[in-house]
Protein backbone atom coordinates (compact mmCIF):
# COMPACT_ATOMS: atom_id res chain seq x y z
CA UNK A 1 0.00 0.00 0.00
CA UNK A 2 1.36 3.09 -1.41
CA UNK A 3 1.49 6.37 1.20
CA UNK A 4 0.61 8.56 -1.30
CA UNK A 5 -3.42 8.27 -1.92
CA UNK A 6 -4.17 11.11 -4.56
CA UNK A 7 -2.12 12.88 -6.96
CA UNK A 8 -3.15 15.88 -9.19
CA UNK A 9 -1.34 16.86 -11.96
CA UNK A 10 -1.75 19.88 -13.92
CA UNK A 11 -5.84 19.37 -13.75
CA UNK A 12 -7.83 21.28 -16.51
CA UNK A 13 -11.40 21.11 -16.24
CA UNK A 14 -14.53 23.49 -16.82
CA UNK A 15 -18.58 23.02 -18.00
CA UNK A 16 -19.65 23.72 -21.40
CA UNK A 17 -16.55 25.50 -23.00
CA UNK A 18 -15.40 27.94 -19.67
CA UNK A 19 -12.42 26.44 -18.13
CA UNK A 20 -12.87 26.76 -14.60
CA UNK A 21 -9.93 24.50 -13.24
CA UNK A 22 -6.69 25.91 -14.72
CA UNK A 23 -3.69 23.71 -13.83
CA UNK A 24 -4.11 22.46 -10.48
CA UNK A 25 -1.45 19.89 -8.61
CA UNK A 26 -1.28 18.67 -5.35
CA UNK A 27 -0.67 15.70 -3.82
CA UNK A 28 -2.67 13.55 -0.43
CA UNK A 29 -1.16 11.05 1.61
CA UNK A 30 -2.83 8.65 3.46
CA UNK A 31 -4.00 10.07 7.30
CA UNK A 32 -3.89 13.55 5.67
CA UNK A 33 -6.87 16.24 6.31
CA UNK A 34 -6.36 18.82 3.48
CA UNK A 35 -8.58 21.88 3.35
CA UNK A 36 -9.02 23.78 0.09
CA UNK A 37 -10.04 27.28 0.92
CA UNK A 38 -11.10 29.85 -1.65
CA UNK A 39 -13.15 33.01 -2.57
CA UNK A 40 -16.35 32.30 -4.09
CA UNK A 41 -15.93 31.23 -8.19
CA UNK A 42 -12.43 30.20 -7.52
CA UNK A 43 -13.45 26.43 -8.51
CA UNK A 44 -13.62 24.47 -5.39
CA UNK A 45 -16.97 22.97 -6.52
CA UNK A 46 -15.30 22.29 -9.80
CA UNK A 47 -12.37 20.56 -8.70
CA UNK A 48 -14.82 17.94 -5.84
CA UNK A 49 -17.45 17.62 -9.41
CA UNK A 50 -14.26 16.42 -11.27
CA UNK A 51 -12.66 13.91 -8.58
CA UNK A 52 -16.57 12.56 -8.26
CA UNK A 53 -16.78 12.13 -11.79
CA UNK A 54 -19.71 14.68 -12.29
CA UNK A 55 -20.66 13.65 -15.94
CA UNK A 56 -21.41 17.50 -17.63
CA UNK A 57 -17.94 18.69 -16.22
CA UNK A 58 -15.18 18.08 -18.55
CA UNK A 59 -11.65 17.02 -18.01
CA UNK A 60 -9.56 18.99 -20.99
CA UNK A 61 -5.68 18.06 -19.40
CA UNK A 62 -3.50 16.52 -16.43
CA UNK A 63 -4.34 13.84 -14.25
CA UNK A 64 -5.69 12.14 -11.69
CA UNK A 65 -4.19 9.13 -9.88
CA UNK A 66 -5.86 7.47 -6.76
CA UNK A 67 -4.21 4.92 -4.92
CA UNK A 68 -2.17 4.85 -8.51
CA UNK A 69 -4.83 4.27 -10.70
CA UNK A 70 -6.48 6.41 -13.32
CA UNK A 71 -9.36 7.96 -11.29
CA UNK A 72 -10.69 10.17 -14.64
CA UNK A 73 -10.85 6.63 -16.55
CA UNK A 74 -13.77 5.54 -13.61
CA UNK A 75 -17.22 6.21 -13.74
CA UNK A 76 -18.61 7.57 -10.86
CA UNK A 77 -19.83 4.57 -9.61
CA UNK A 78 -16.60 3.00 -9.83
CA UNK A 79 -15.17 6.05 -8.21
CA UNK A 80 -17.32 4.96 -5.16
CA UNK A 81 -16.73 1.54 -5.16
CA UNK A 82 -12.52 2.25 -4.86
CA UNK A 83 -13.64 4.22 -1.93
CA UNK A 84 -14.21 8.10 -2.92
CA UNK A 85 -16.56 9.98 -1.02
CA UNK A 86 -18.44 13.47 -2.22
CA UNK A 87 -20.43 15.24 0.70
CA UNK A 88 -22.65 17.51 -1.64
CA UNK A 89 -22.80 20.81 -0.83
CA UNK A 90 -26.76 20.86 -2.18
CA UNK A 91 -27.63 17.26 -1.37
CA UNK A 92 -29.69 16.33 -3.74
CA UNK A 93 -33.68 15.01 -2.85
CA UNK A 94 -34.88 11.69 -4.37
CA UNK A 95 -38.84 11.70 -3.61
CA UNK A 96 -39.91 7.99 -3.77
CA UNK A 97 -36.98 6.18 -2.76
CA UNK A 98 -36.29 5.75 0.76
CA UNK A 99 -32.85 6.30 2.85
CA UNK A 100 -33.12 2.78 3.83
CA UNK A 101 -33.71 1.30 0.09
CA UNK A 102 -31.19 4.06 -1.37
CA UNK A 103 -28.51 2.74 1.70
CA UNK A 104 -29.27 -1.10 0.58
CA UNK A 105 -28.38 -0.63 -3.19
CA UNK A 106 -25.28 1.06 -2.53
CA UNK A 107 -23.84 -1.31 -0.45
CA UNK A 108 -24.84 -4.10 -2.01
CA UNK A 109 -23.58 -2.86 -5.44
CA UNK A 110 -19.84 -2.00 -3.67
CA UNK A 111 -20.53 -5.73 -2.24
CA UNK A 112 -21.02 -7.19 -5.38
CA UNK A 113 -18.04 -5.05 -7.27
CA UNK A 114 -15.72 -6.53 -4.31
CA UNK A 115 -17.49 -10.28 -4.92
CA UNK A 116 -18.76 -9.93 -1.70
CA UNK A 117 -22.69 -11.53 -1.15
CA UNK A 118 -25.64 -9.23 -0.29
CA UNK A 119 -25.59 -8.10 3.44
CA UNK A 120 -28.68 -9.75 5.29
CA UNK A 121 -31.22 -7.90 6.43
CA UNK A 122 -30.27 -8.19 10.41
CA UNK A 123 -26.82 -7.08 9.01
CA UNK A 124 -27.81 -4.27 6.79
CA UNK A 125 -30.62 -2.79 10.13
CA UNK A 126 -27.91 -3.82 12.87
CA UNK A 127 -25.36 -1.37 10.45
CA UNK A 128 -28.39 1.58 10.14
CA UNK A 129 -28.96 1.70 13.40
CA UNK A 130 -25.21 2.32 14.22
CA UNK A 131 -24.38 4.69 11.91
CA UNK A 132 -27.52 6.87 12.53
CA UNK A 133 -26.64 7.05 16.25
CA UNK A 134 -22.98 8.50 14.89
CA UNK A 135 -25.05 11.26 13.35
CA UNK A 136 -27.61 11.27 15.99
CA UNK A 137 -30.76 10.55 13.84
CA UNK A 138 -33.55 8.86 14.99
CA UNK A 139 -35.29 5.62 13.57
CA UNK A 140 -37.84 6.94 11.12
CA UNK A 141 -34.72 8.68 9.68
CA UNK A 142 -34.31 5.36 7.74
CA UNK A 143 -38.01 5.19 6.19
CA UNK A 144 -37.62 8.82 4.84
CA UNK A 145 -37.59 9.85 1.27
CA UNK A 146 -33.81 10.86 0.58
CA UNK A 147 -33.01 13.98 1.72
CA UNK A 148 -36.90 15.12 0.48
CA UNK A 149 -38.40 18.18 2.78
CA UNK A 150 -35.21 18.05 4.97
CA UNK A 151 -33.65 21.03 6.97
CA UNK A 152 -30.49 22.40 5.68
CA UNK A 153 -29.16 20.84 8.90
CA UNK A 154 -30.68 17.17 8.40
CA UNK A 155 -29.28 16.91 4.84
CA UNK A 156 -25.58 17.62 5.73
CA UNK A 157 -25.77 14.92 8.29
CA UNK A 158 -27.02 12.39 6.12
CA UNK A 159 -24.34 13.21 4.07
CA UNK A 160 -21.90 12.18 6.73
CA UNK A 161 -24.51 9.32 7.98
CA UNK A 162 -23.62 7.92 4.32
CA UNK A 163 -20.25 8.57 4.42
CA UNK A 164 -20.34 6.60 7.75
CA UNK A 165 -21.73 3.83 6.11
CA UNK A 166 -19.94 3.44 3.19
CA UNK A 167 -16.23 4.10 5.05
CA UNK A 168 -14.75 6.07 2.32
CA UNK A 169 -10.84 5.91 1.42
CA UNK A 170 -10.90 9.43 0.68
CA UNK A 171 -13.48 11.66 1.33
CA UNK A 172 -14.46 14.78 0.05
CA UNK A 173 -16.52 17.34 1.93
CA UNK A 174 -17.52 20.32 -0.20
CA UNK A 175 -18.73 23.64 1.64
CA UNK A 176 -20.33 20.87 4.32
CA UNK A 177 -20.14 24.13 7.01
CA UNK A 178 -23.04 26.14 4.06
CA UNK A 179 -25.92 27.00 6.01
CA UNK A 180 -24.97 24.74 9.56
CA UNK A 181 -25.77 26.05 12.78
CA UNK A 182 -22.79 25.19 15.16
CA UNK A 183 -24.69 22.35 17.04
CA UNK A 184 -25.09 20.89 13.34
CA UNK A 185 -21.79 21.87 12.42
CA UNK A 186 -20.36 19.95 16.05
CA UNK A 187 -22.17 17.18 15.00
CA UNK A 188 -20.80 16.75 11.57
CA UNK A 189 -17.32 17.45 12.27
CA UNK A 190 -17.32 15.03 15.21
CA UNK A 191 -18.48 12.80 12.74
CA UNK A 192 -15.33 13.45 10.28
CA UNK A 193 -13.11 13.28 13.09
CA UNK A 194 -14.23 9.76 13.93
CA UNK A 195 -14.23 8.47 10.66
CA UNK A 196 -10.36 9.69 10.40
CA UNK A 197 -7.90 7.03 9.95
CA UNK A 198 -4.14 6.67 9.41
CA UNK A 199 -5.31 4.74 5.91
CA UNK A 200 -7.88 7.34 4.96
CA UNK A 201 -7.73 10.65 3.68
CA UNK A 202 -9.84 14.21 3.44
CA UNK A 203 -10.09 17.16 1.40
CA UNK A 204 -12.09 19.68 3.30
CA UNK A 205 -13.54 22.27 1.04
CA UNK A 206 -14.76 25.77 2.49
CA UNK A 207 -14.87 29.17 1.67
CA UNK A 208 -14.64 29.89 5.96
CA UNK A 209 -12.22 29.16 8.63
CA UNK A 210 -15.12 28.07 10.47
CA UNK A 211 -15.17 24.41 9.67
CA UNK A 212 -11.70 24.07 10.75
CA UNK A 213 -11.64 25.08 13.75
CA UNK A 214 -13.12 21.60 13.85
CA UNK A 215 -11.62 19.32 11.56
CA UNK A 216 -7.82 20.65 11.72
CA UNK A 217 -6.24 20.36 8.43
CA UNK A 218 -2.43 19.28 8.04
CA UNK A 219 -1.87 21.19 5.06
CA UNK A 220 -3.99 24.09 3.32
CA UNK A 221 -4.16 24.66 -0.01
CA UNK A 222 -5.63 28.61 -1.48
CA UNK A 223 -7.38 28.03 -4.56
CA UNK A 224 -8.07 31.50 -6.59
CA UNK A 225 -9.51 31.53 -10.33
CA UNK A 226 -8.98 27.71 -10.94
CA UNK A 227 -5.36 27.51 -9.77
CA UNK A 228 -3.69 26.71 -6.04
CA UNK A 229 -1.86 30.04 -5.06
CA UNK A 230 -0.85 29.19 -1.99
CA UNK A 231 0.12 25.97 -0.30
CA UNK A 232 1.17 25.62 3.88
CA UNK A 233 -0.03 24.54 7.36
CA UNK A 234 -3.01 26.31 9.44
CA UNK A 235 -1.38 29.69 9.41
CA UNK A 236 -2.70 29.99 5.97
CA UNK A 237 -6.20 30.15 7.55
CA UNK A 238 -5.16 32.74 9.96
CA UNK A 239 -3.84 34.86 7.36
CA UNK A 240 -6.92 34.36 5.54
CA UNK A 241 -9.14 34.98 8.36
CA UNK A 242 -7.38 38.39 9.49
CA UNK A 243 -6.47 39.68 5.79
CA UNK A 244 -8.45 38.02 3.33
CA UNK A 245 -7.92 36.25 0.45
CA UNK A 246 -6.53 39.43 -1.40
CA UNK A 247 -3.37 39.28 0.53
CA UNK A 248 -2.53 36.01 -0.68
CA UNK A 249 -1.21 36.67 -4.12
CA UNK A 250 -2.00 34.43 -7.17
CA UNK B 1 -64.98 -1.05 -3.96
CA UNK B 2 -61.43 -1.03 -4.41
CA UNK B 3 -60.40 -3.01 -7.92
CA UNK B 4 -57.22 -3.61 -9.93
CA UNK B 5 -56.71 -4.04 -13.63
CA UNK B 6 -53.83 -5.11 -15.10
CA UNK B 7 -53.94 -4.46 -18.87
CA UNK B 8 -53.41 -7.63 -21.23
CA UNK B 9 -55.00 -10.12 -18.63
CA UNK B 10 -57.78 -8.54 -17.38
CA UNK B 11 -60.86 -6.73 -19.11
CA UNK B 12 -61.59 -3.21 -18.24
CA UNK B 13 -65.29 -2.23 -18.24
CA UNK B 14 -66.00 0.42 -20.43
CA UNK B 15 -68.80 2.03 -18.72
CA UNK B 16 -68.82 2.28 -14.63
CA UNK B 17 -72.17 3.82 -12.64
CA UNK B 18 -71.78 5.12 -9.62
CA UNK B 19 -75.16 5.55 -7.63
CA UNK B 20 -76.07 7.67 -4.59
CA UNK B 21 -73.16 7.38 -2.06
CA UNK B 22 -71.51 4.76 -3.77
CA UNK B 23 -67.33 5.14 -3.83
CA UNK B 24 -64.82 3.18 -6.27
CA UNK B 25 -61.48 2.76 -6.19
CA UNK B 26 -59.88 2.05 -9.27
CA UNK B 27 -56.18 1.30 -10.47
CA UNK B 28 -55.10 0.41 -13.99
CA UNK B 29 -51.77 -1.17 -15.06
CA UNK B 30 -50.38 -1.03 -18.70
CA UNK B 31 -47.92 -3.52 -17.90
CA UNK B 32 -44.50 -2.90 -20.64
CA UNK B 33 -45.08 -5.27 -23.91
CA UNK B 34 -48.47 -4.17 -23.73
CA UNK B 35 -50.06 -1.77 -26.50
CA UNK B 36 -53.72 -0.88 -25.47
CA UNK B 37 -57.03 1.62 -26.89
CA UNK B 38 -58.80 1.78 -23.36
CA UNK B 39 -61.53 3.79 -23.45
CA UNK B 40 -63.30 4.43 -19.97
CA UNK B 41 -66.76 6.25 -18.88
CA UNK B 42 -67.55 6.62 -15.33
CA UNK B 43 -70.65 8.40 -14.35
CA UNK B 44 -71.28 9.96 -11.14
CA UNK B 45 -75.53 9.46 -10.65
CA UNK B 46 -76.35 9.44 -7.24
CA UNK B 47 -75.30 12.16 -5.16
CA UNK B 48 -72.18 11.65 -2.60
CA UNK B 49 -70.70 9.23 -4.81
CA UNK B 50 -66.83 9.42 -5.03
CA UNK B 51 -64.46 7.96 -7.93
CA UNK B 52 -60.81 7.45 -6.96
CA UNK B 53 -59.10 6.16 -10.31
CA UNK B 54 -55.27 5.62 -10.67
CA UNK B 55 -53.59 4.26 -14.13
CA UNK B 56 -49.85 3.25 -14.82
CA UNK B 57 -48.36 2.52 -17.82
CA UNK B 58 -44.39 1.35 -18.66
CA UNK B 59 -44.02 1.42 -22.11
CA UNK B 60 -40.14 1.04 -23.57
CA UNK B 61 -40.39 -0.44 -26.94
CA UNK B 62 -42.81 0.41 -29.93
CA UNK B 63 -45.91 0.17 -27.60
CA UNK B 64 -48.85 2.40 -28.44
CA UNK B 65 -50.66 3.25 -25.47
CA UNK B 66 -54.01 5.30 -25.71
CA UNK B 67 -56.21 5.96 -22.59
CA UNK B 68 -59.24 8.05 -23.05
CA UNK B 69 -60.88 8.62 -19.66
CA UNK B 70 -64.56 10.66 -19.56
CA UNK B 71 -65.58 10.95 -15.93
CA UNK B 72 -69.17 12.78 -15.73
CA UNK B 73 -70.91 14.32 -12.14
CA UNK B 74 -74.14 14.58 -13.33
CA UNK B 75 -75.39 15.37 -9.73
CA UNK B 76 -74.73 17.46 -6.95
CA UNK B 77 -71.80 16.49 -4.32
CA UNK B 78 -69.97 14.24 -6.23
CA UNK B 79 -65.54 13.26 -6.35
CA UNK B 80 -63.44 12.42 -8.54
CA UNK B 81 -59.71 11.93 -8.12
CA UNK B 82 -57.52 11.30 -10.92
CA UNK B 83 -53.80 10.29 -11.26
CA UNK B 84 -52.34 8.78 -14.53
CA UNK B 85 -48.39 8.18 -14.49
CA UNK B 86 -46.20 7.10 -17.73
CA UNK B 87 -43.40 6.18 -18.17
CA UNK B 88 -42.26 5.84 -22.24
CA UNK B 89 -39.00 4.69 -23.58
CA UNK B 90 -37.73 3.13 -26.62
CA UNK B 91 -39.81 4.50 -29.90
CA UNK B 92 -42.97 4.14 -27.47
CA UNK B 93 -46.30 6.40 -27.93
CA UNK B 94 -48.76 7.32 -25.12
CA UNK B 95 -51.27 9.54 -25.12
CA UNK B 96 -54.02 10.30 -22.36
CA UNK B 97 -57.44 12.17 -22.75
CA UNK B 98 -58.98 12.89 -19.84
CA UNK B 99 -62.27 14.85 -19.93
CA UNK B 100 -63.77 16.04 -16.69
CA UNK B 101 -67.76 16.88 -16.99
CA UNK B 102 -69.65 18.95 -14.59
CA UNK B 103 -73.29 18.89 -15.63
CA UNK B 104 -75.91 21.68 -14.97
CA UNK B 105 -76.51 21.97 -11.87
CA UNK B 106 -73.97 19.40 -10.11
CA UNK B 107 -72.94 22.06 -7.30
CA UNK B 108 -70.02 21.17 -5.03
CA UNK B 109 -68.21 19.09 -7.57
CA UNK B 110 -64.69 18.45 -6.17
CA UNK B 111 -62.48 16.96 -9.49
CA UNK B 112 -59.04 16.83 -9.80
CA UNK B 113 -56.99 15.09 -12.37
CA UNK B 114 -53.34 14.85 -12.83
CA UNK B 115 -51.00 13.39 -15.43
CA UNK B 116 -47.92 12.73 -15.00
CA UNK B 117 -45.12 11.52 -17.55
CA UNK B 118 -41.56 10.74 -18.04
CA UNK B 119 -39.82 9.92 -21.14
CA UNK B 120 -36.59 7.96 -21.14
CA UNK B 121 -35.56 8.47 -24.60
CA UNK B 122 -35.49 11.19 -27.55
CA UNK B 123 -37.86 8.85 -29.82
CA UNK B 124 -40.29 8.37 -27.11
CA UNK B 125 -43.31 10.47 -27.63
CA UNK B 126 -46.04 11.25 -24.77
CA UNK B 127 -49.85 13.31 -25.14
CA UNK B 128 -51.34 14.85 -22.29
CA UNK B 129 -54.99 16.30 -23.36
CA UNK B 130 -56.71 16.99 -19.77
CA UNK B 131 -60.38 18.43 -20.29
CA UNK B 132 -62.62 20.19 -17.85
CA UNK B 133 -65.99 20.58 -19.06
CA UNK B 134 -67.98 23.09 -16.06
CA UNK B 135 -71.64 23.73 -16.53
CA UNK B 136 -72.38 24.23 -12.99
CA UNK B 137 -70.79 26.85 -10.56
CA UNK B 138 -69.68 26.27 -6.97
CA UNK B 139 -67.51 23.59 -7.98
CA UNK B 140 -63.62 23.04 -7.06
CA UNK B 141 -61.63 21.27 -10.15
CA UNK B 142 -58.75 21.04 -11.27
CA UNK B 143 -55.92 19.47 -14.03
CA UNK B 144 -52.40 19.34 -14.24
CA UNK B 145 -49.94 17.70 -16.55
CA UNK B 146 -46.30 17.35 -16.81
CA UNK B 147 -43.84 15.80 -18.85
CA UNK B 148 -40.00 15.15 -17.83
CA UNK B 149 -36.57 13.31 -18.48
CA UNK B 150 -34.84 11.37 -15.70
CA UNK B 151 -33.31 13.89 -13.53
CA UNK B 152 -29.34 13.94 -13.69
CA UNK B 153 -28.44 15.63 -10.45
CA UNK B 154 -30.71 12.54 -8.85
CA UNK B 155 -28.84 10.16 -11.04
CA UNK B 156 -25.57 11.66 -10.41
CA UNK B 157 -26.11 11.76 -6.38
CA UNK B 158 -26.88 8.11 -6.66
CA UNK B 159 -23.87 6.98 -8.84
CA UNK B 160 -21.76 8.70 -6.48
CA UNK B 161 -22.84 6.78 -3.55
CA UNK B 162 -21.85 3.54 -5.73
CA UNK B 163 -25.65 2.32 -7.01
CA UNK B 164 -24.57 1.40 -11.25
CA UNK B 165 -26.67 3.86 -13.36
CA UNK B 166 -29.16 1.34 -15.19
CA UNK B 167 -29.82 1.03 -10.81
CA UNK B 168 -30.59 4.46 -10.19
CA UNK B 169 -32.43 4.75 -13.22
CA UNK B 170 -34.76 1.96 -12.59
CA UNK B 171 -35.08 3.22 -8.70
CA UNK B 172 -36.37 6.24 -10.24
CA UNK B 173 -38.84 4.97 -12.39
CA UNK B 174 -39.96 2.73 -9.43
CA UNK B 175 -40.32 6.06 -7.33
CA UNK B 176 -41.72 8.02 -9.75
CA UNK B 177 -44.82 5.07 -10.72
CA UNK B 178 -45.01 4.18 -6.86
CA UNK B 179 -47.87 6.39 -6.19
CA UNK B 180 -50.10 4.06 -8.56
CA UNK B 181 -48.16 0.64 -7.99
CA UNK B 182 -48.48 0.69 -4.64
CA UNK B 183 -52.38 0.94 -4.17
CA UNK B 184 -52.15 -1.95 -7.21
CA UNK B 185 -49.63 -4.16 -4.51
CA UNK B 186 -51.97 -3.35 -1.48
CA UNK B 187 -54.77 -5.60 -3.09
CA UNK B 188 -52.66 -7.84 -3.40
CA UNK B 189 -54.07 -8.01 -7.17
CA UNK B 190 -50.44 -7.20 -9.09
Amino acid sequence: MSDILLEIKGLRAGIESREILKGVDFTIRRGEVHAIMGPNGAGKSTLSAVLAGRPDYKVTAGSVEFDGRDLLAMAPEERSWEGIFLSFQYPVEIPGVSISNFMKAAMNARRKAAGLPELKPAEFLALMKEKMAFVQMKGEFARRDVNAGFSGGEKKRNEIFQMAMLEPVLSILDETDSGLDVDALRIVAEGVNRLRTPQTASIVITHYQRLLEYIVPDVVHVLKDGRIVATGGAELVQQIETQGYDSIDG
Amino acid sequence: MDSVYVIGRDAVPSLVRLGSGESLKMTLVVPEGESCKLELEIELDGPGASLDLAGASMSGGSEQVNIKVTVRHNVPGCRSEQLFKSVAGGQARVSFDGLVYVAHGAVRTVAHQQNHSLLLSGEALVESRPQLEIYADDVECSHGATTGYLNPEELFYMRSRGIPEDVARAMQVEAFLAPVLSRAGEGGQL
